[in-house]
């Protein structure tokens, strides 16, 4: 669906922004992109969706170079959510899908008010101007301005930005919803836990440089300390000890009443992101 | 494609409602109308007071204009206005006493006008030419000059005032990424406003210059609002798209307002002539206005290529300022 290989871009001369990036996502994917501010994850997702131009390198999308497609035909098969809902504040939640919407053939989109109710935003408001809206709900409208015309292709910043855990777990399951209808999402987030659950496959972006490709299961298992942390009770006394993963092969042989819990040390992929990049993701 | 438009149309038209755009025009018109009928047309100002010290009577035949004093403090002190002029005929030839206007050009005149009061039956009456009375002139003067200012100053602030609110909005960034072309966005903008100066030039026009009058000039009016709406609509465009708050705009349109604009009235409406004002591109433009509404001919070919290769250029630098605005961060 996505093949990138050597992508540069700069903004003016010395400003280089991407250094000769490689990735592929494949159709039906959830592809995590994910960095600190200023890594170059803004940049790639821009000229990806065709609003910055100017890169070198190859980038095909739908198996076209898109220096040579982005057309109408492009536009009607990708959905974007912004960083930010950016929407008309003087309009309703529905004029803004409506005005939105106009823009695509009429057998592309989707019912808004039904893709609305999905997205649990509250009925009430859905004629009221988007300047009452909470940034939850305009968070809900964005989405659905993404989703409406049942694109092939999401790209998704920060999706569960600004919305409460109940939303954040509902918007994760639309997200899983589109992948299984065969949407490929490429998702950018600071939101590990996102990352952790969602992608198939993550990248680390640090400095317009990629530094690690793979899938979140992976990445922890391959970056974790192999050792297991035993809680239990001994003579009335909680005590724990840490081990190597392969002693368990032999259960457990240290003196004990009773196992209170058995906790791997698998890093968090927050972790893993500081072990590869150095940096956390401000 | 068409729907797409109709679309961008209908929510411009909402932008424009919300900004009160709408209302300003309407209180312009009411305003302008206002002030040509009731104040502009019944102003004139009396001709340049003359006064004559002559104790012996030594000039005979004069004027009834002039009113004569009966010293020189008197003359010198109904003089120090730097408008009326005073004659002091105690000498052997007749001096003139005044204080300088500032215009060597409006002080000569006025010397010259007493001193042909002075022999009244010599002067020879000027031949009228052109069949404006001086008040239908005096319309048709007043009518240009608040529909240039209109049309350059209150449209161009129109337009950058509803861009710079979707600019805030942040959803210019959003047509970046649907399936509708960027001329189509800027074209919807453009005509949208052009059809509310174009109303506005048509109302202001029949208002002020009487149906018969308003109808004759009107279709060469309406083809220099067209050429100025535009230009003017692309200007702010490009401004409110290109700079990053309205606080920077705001001092922007008031350098445009006076430095740029008031040359233009000064030399186009008085008597102040400056040959550097012909490189300056909104003379002509408001040439162009005044003299469709004096129904004289407008502009030669040269004028209609150039606005017509302005309107291009700008139009892809708008389009361009556009395409960097909607690549920005959030």
């Amino acid at each position: 669906m996505i093949e990138v290989k050597d992508l540069i871009f700069s903004y003016g001369k010395d400003k280089q922004a991407l250094h000769g990036i490689d990735f592929t996502v494949g159709k039906g994917e959830i592809f995590g992109f994910l960095g600190p501010n200023g890594s170059g994850k803004s940049t790639t997702q821009k000229i990806l969706t065709g609003i910055l131009k100017g890169h070198n390198g190859h980038v095909s999308l739908f198996g076209k170079n898109i220096t040579n497609s982005y057309n109408k035909e492009f536009f009607k098969n990708i959905g974007v959510l912004f960083e930010y809902p950016y929407l008309y504040a003087n309009l309703s939640g529905l004029d803004n899908l409506n005005y939105f919407a106009s823009f695509y053939p009429k057998e592309q989109r989707q019912d808004i008010e039904v893709l609305l109710d999905r997205l649990a935003f509250k009925k009430d408001y859905i004629k009221k101007p988007v300047s009452s809206y909470s940034k939850g709900m305009r968070q809900r409208v964005s989405m659905a301005r993404a989703l409406m015309t049942s694109p092939k292709l999401l790209f998704l910043d920060e999706p569960t930005s600004g919305l409460d855990p109940a939303g954040a777990v509902l918007f994760r399951n639309i997200i899983e919803e589109e992948r299984k209808k065969g949407t490929t999402v490429f998702l950018t987030t600071h939101n590990m836990l996102d990352a952790d659950l969602l992608c198939d496959r993550v990248a680390f972006i640090v400095n317009g440089n990629i530094a690690v490709i793979d899938t979140p299961k992976n990445l922890k298992m391959q970056n974790s300390n192999q050792k297991i942390v035993i809680d239990y009770m001994l003579n009335g006394k909680r005590e724990n000890k840490m081990i190597e993963a392969s002693e368990l092969k032999q259960g457990i042989s240290l003196p004990h009443d009773e196992i209170i819990s058995i906790h791997s040390q698998e890093p968090s992929l927050e972790d893993v992101f500081i072990q590869y990049t150095g940096r956390g993701l401000l | 494609m068409g729907y797409s438009f109709f679309s961008l149309l209908k929510k411009d038209f909402t932008m424009m409602l919300s900004s009160k755009f709408l209302l300003l025009i309407v209180g312009s018109l009411i305003l302008y109308s206002l002030y040509i009928n009731l104040v502009y047309v019944r102003t004139d100002q009396a001709i340049y007071p003359v006064y004559l010290l002559d104790p012996a009577e030594s000039i005979e035949n004069i004027s009834g204009q002039i009113i004569r004093v009966d010293n020189m403090e008197e003359l010198q002190s109904h003089t120090s206005d730097g408008y009326a002029v005073g004659i002091d005929a105690t000498g052997a030839a007749p001096k003139i006493i005044m204080t300088a206007s500032g215009l060597d050009s409006t002080d000569h005149t006025r010397t010259a006008y007493a001193l042909s009061l002075l022999s009244p039956g010599q002067s020879t009456p000027a031949e009228v030419i052109g069949q404006n009375s001086k008040e239908m002139k005096s319309r048709r003067e007043i009518t240009s000059e608040f529909l240039f200012f209109e049309l350059a100053a209150v449209g161009f602030l129109g337009l950058a005032s509803t861009l710079f609110e979707e600019k805030y909005m942040g959803v210019i960034r959003i047509h970046g990424v649907m399936p509708i072309s960027k001329s189509l966005f800027i074209f919807s903008k453009l005509i949208l406003f052009l059809l509310a100066d174009l109303v506005f030039a048509f109302l202001l026009t029949v208002i002020n210059l009487g149906l018969e009058a308003g109808f004759s000039v009107l279709p060469a009016i309406l083809v220099q609002t067209v050429i100025l709406s535009i230009i003017m609509a692309l200007v702010g465009f490009f401004c409110a798209v290109w700079l990053p708050d309205f606080k920077q705009f705001s001092l922007l349109y008031i350098v445009f307002a006076i430095f740029i604009t008031t040359p233009v009235f000064l030399v186009g409406q008085t008597s102040i002539t400056w040959n550097w004002i012909n490189y300056h591109p909104m003379y002509h433009l408001f040439m162009a206005i005044k003299n469709a509404c004096f129904e004289m001919p407008v502009g030669e070919p040269v004028y209609y290529i150039i606005c017509v290769v302005s309107i291009v250029v700008l139009f892809l630098v708008a389009h361009k300022t556009l395409t960097r605005e909607m690549a920005k961060e959030g």
